[in-house]
């Protein structure tokens, strides 16, 4: 904000802006006064804009701005001016400034050289257009995550093979570090889910079964389920949600630094050291988290069967031997590996694709989780129509 | 209002003492910032100049000592009067702290949304006006901050600083990052608005270019306070302390100073 006087110090008064327009002589005169400023700006505009633009009834007259009783004027307050002037000028009037100090000058000069810059034309299109355009997009994008998804796969089956033949190449540390984040520390948080889940679905069971008088096939339900489906799926997507993101927000920060393309001129493959370890960890782990989400399931559901079927502890597990059989428990068990690598591919790939910035790294670690999730959800329903049409 | 040698003090910091866990970092600091100056406050690394800023913008609270704006203490501001005085003040920060999820012109036009209510064919205009200023292209309006330059970043951290036509700017290392070229255009740029707009200036660099061409007034950052204050071509005649010696008469400076490049007029 520019003030006329610099060197008089006064308290600032704010002074209520105005204009008001006149004709002297042959020339059209906007007297304007007061503090034409940013905050002010609204009510000017408007006020402006009402004002109509004088004709010139000769081509002799004039126009003038008559800004010496202007106390305060900035950007907002100058480009008003301008604009006003442009307005004239474009009219038949020869618009020029009067009553500007040195600084005001150079201001209104400045508005009136840079305002004219020509602007950009946002192309709309239509709705139709941009939804088909939506549509392809996404779609090719589907098809080319399974694609880069079949090649990473192709990858790190490559990279596990060279690693069989040279078995120095595995990075213990990172592997046994990985395997305490995803798997150890993942227990409590599993447990307690399957637990809970397992209580829930063997109270609703109850419920549901009583009009039937079939309440005691609720333990069965609960039993086949839990093995079958609960287990495996919520440990799943519990170790999707926790180490799929993990991985690709480590990788991705890592890529972001650009502390993988450092690795790969120090000749250091990031495939064995970042890649591989988080894979194989997880399908170490998986297999055994589920393990524990299987028991912790049954043993809610038996809290459960306590509390509204009176079974105690004994009767619980009686029942159990007779509903389950092995295969309940490996129909379960098999697709934990399966998902394992589903997981650490996706949260890994993800990883990888992150570029510079902070906002890839958010969208990317979002994807992998969202990505994961699917994943594995489509993998247990063709695990599921397997499964049946070998009658297991 | 706070006058002194006949000229209005806008930013004045009294006894400023700051520490960082066992850290400390100033010990009764004070400094005066003068009206339609461009102050650089210069010193060697972990010596708080970007805190200070921070402070001084009221982002950090400091252990001791008093903050004066506009002869007002920020102590005893309300809320209210504290937002009155934010809108006078723009600041530019290191990579120009755009909002990632707005563009060019929307980024402009918050300071505008926030604290004023005009009709928005008016804001488009003056944010148009503001981009043109700092000297970016008219399409780099409609753009996300994530596909422009780092020293278009910086032009636009500078509009948006700039949206509401401030008294004060805070630069935060304004040439940091940027290649000679752009450097020195990033220092016309700064005299040059700096003339139109009737600004004062508030800026850490560490760019002697940048202090010799455009600057006013350095205040020196060490041994816990500001040490010494004065035009750069004093402080490289007289530096009277070690560590203003080596930075005003090292190579670099020498390089860099007024005999060997012309100043920018004022």
């Amino acid at each position: 904000m520019l003030k006329r006087d610099h060197q008089v110090i006064l308290p600032t008064q704010a002074r209520a802006p105005g204009f008001r327009v006149e004709l002297r002589g042959t020339t059209f005169r906007l007297v304007a006064t007061g503090a034409w400023t940013v905050a002010e700006a609204t009510q000017l505009d408007s006020a402006l804009k009402r004002l109509r633009v004088p004709i010139p009834p000769t081509p002799d007259f004039t126009g003038e701005m008559d800004i010496a009783g202007i106390a305060e004027i900035d950007t907002a307050g100058a480009w008003l001016l301008q604009r006003t002037a442009a307005a004239w000028q474009a009219s038949g009037l020869r618009t020029r400034y009067a009553g500007a100090t040195e600084a005001f000058r150079i201001l209104i000069e400045e508005v009136q050289s840079k305002g004219r810059a020509e602007r950009p034309k946002i192309e709309k299109r239509n709705a139709l257009t941009q939804f088909t355009d939506d549509m392809t997009k996404t779609l090719t994008g589907v098809w080319r995550d399974a694609v880069q998804l079949t090649a990473f796969l192709g990858e790190v089956t490559a990279a596990l093979g060279r690693m069989i033949r040279q078995p120095w190449r595995f990075r213990t540390t990172s592997f046994v570090h990985h395997l305490d984040h995803a798997g150890f520390r993942a227990v409590p948080i599993i447990a307690l889910i399957c637990f809970l889940i397992g209580a829930v679905v063997m109270q609703q069971g109850v419920v549901q079964l009583k009009p039937f008088g079939a309440e005691p096939f609720a333990v069965n339900m609960v039993a086949i389920l839990a093995l079958r489906e609960v287990g495996i799926l919520l440990t799943a997507i519990m170790v999707a949600g926790r180490s799929g993101s993990a991985f690709t927000a480590e990788i991705g920060s890592m890529k972001m630094r650009e502390e993988i393309d450092a690795m790969r001129t120090l000749g250091i493959d990031p495939m064995d050291t970042l890649v591989l370890p988080r894979i194989l960890a997880l399908v170490v782990a998986l297999p055994l988290l589920t393990f524990i989400g299987d028991l912790m399931g049954l043993a809610g559901g038996g809290l459960m069967a306590f509390a509204v079927l009176g079974l105690d502890a004994s009767n619980y597990l009686d029942k159990l031997r007779d509903v389950i059989d092995f295969q309940h428990f490996m129909a379960g068990m098999i697709k934990a590996p399966f998902a394992a690598v589903i997981i650490g591919l996706v949260g890994c790939l993800e990883g990888l694709k992150v570029e510079g910035s902070a906002e890839s790294l958010g969208t990317h670690v979002t994807s992998a989780v969202v990505k994961a999730i699917f994943l594995v959800i489509i993998l247990d329903a063709i695990f599921a129509m397997f499964l049946s049409g070998i009658g297991v | 209002m706070i006058v002194e040698n006949g000229r209005e003090v806008v930013i004045r910091v009294r006894g400023l003492a700051k520490s960082f866990g066992s850290h400390q970092i100033w010990d009764g600091l004070s400094l005066d910032v003068f009206r339609g100056e461009i102050l650089a406050i210069v010193g060697g690394s972990g010596q708080g100049k970007s805190v200070l800023m921070r402070v001084i913008t009221g982002l950090v609270t400091p252990d001791a000592g008093e903050v004066g704006l506009f002869g007002q203490n920020t102590k005893t501001l309300s809320p209210q009067d504290r937002l009155e005085i934010e809108r006078r003040w723009g600041i530019l920060f290191q990579d120009g702290a755009l909002f990632s999820s707005l563009t060019v012109l929307q980024n402009i036009q918050v300071p505008m949304r926030e604290h004023l209510e005009l009709p928005q064919a008016m804001m488009d205009d003056l944010a148009f006006l503001k981009l043109s200023m700092v000297g970016l292209p008219a399409n780099a309006a409609y753009k996300f901050p994530s596909e422009l330059s780092g020293g278009m970043r910086k032009r636009a951290g500078l509009a948006r600083a700039l949206a509401l036509d401030p008294e004060i700017v805070f630069l935060d290392e304004p040439t940091a990052g940027l290649d000679p070229i752009g450097a020195t255009d990033f220092d016309h740029l700064i005299r040059k608005l700096q003339q139109t707009l009737g600004l004062t200036v508030y800026m850490v660099t560490h760019d002697l270019d940048t202090i010799f061409t455009v600057c006013d007034r350095v205040a020196v950052l060490a041994d816990k306070k500001i040490v010494r204050t004065g035009s750069p071509t004093e402080l490289q005649r007289h530096p009277n302390h070690p560590w203003i010696k080596d930075y005003f008469c090292g190579e670099r400076a020498r390089a860099a100073s007024p005999g060997e490049r012309p100043r920018i007029p004022a």
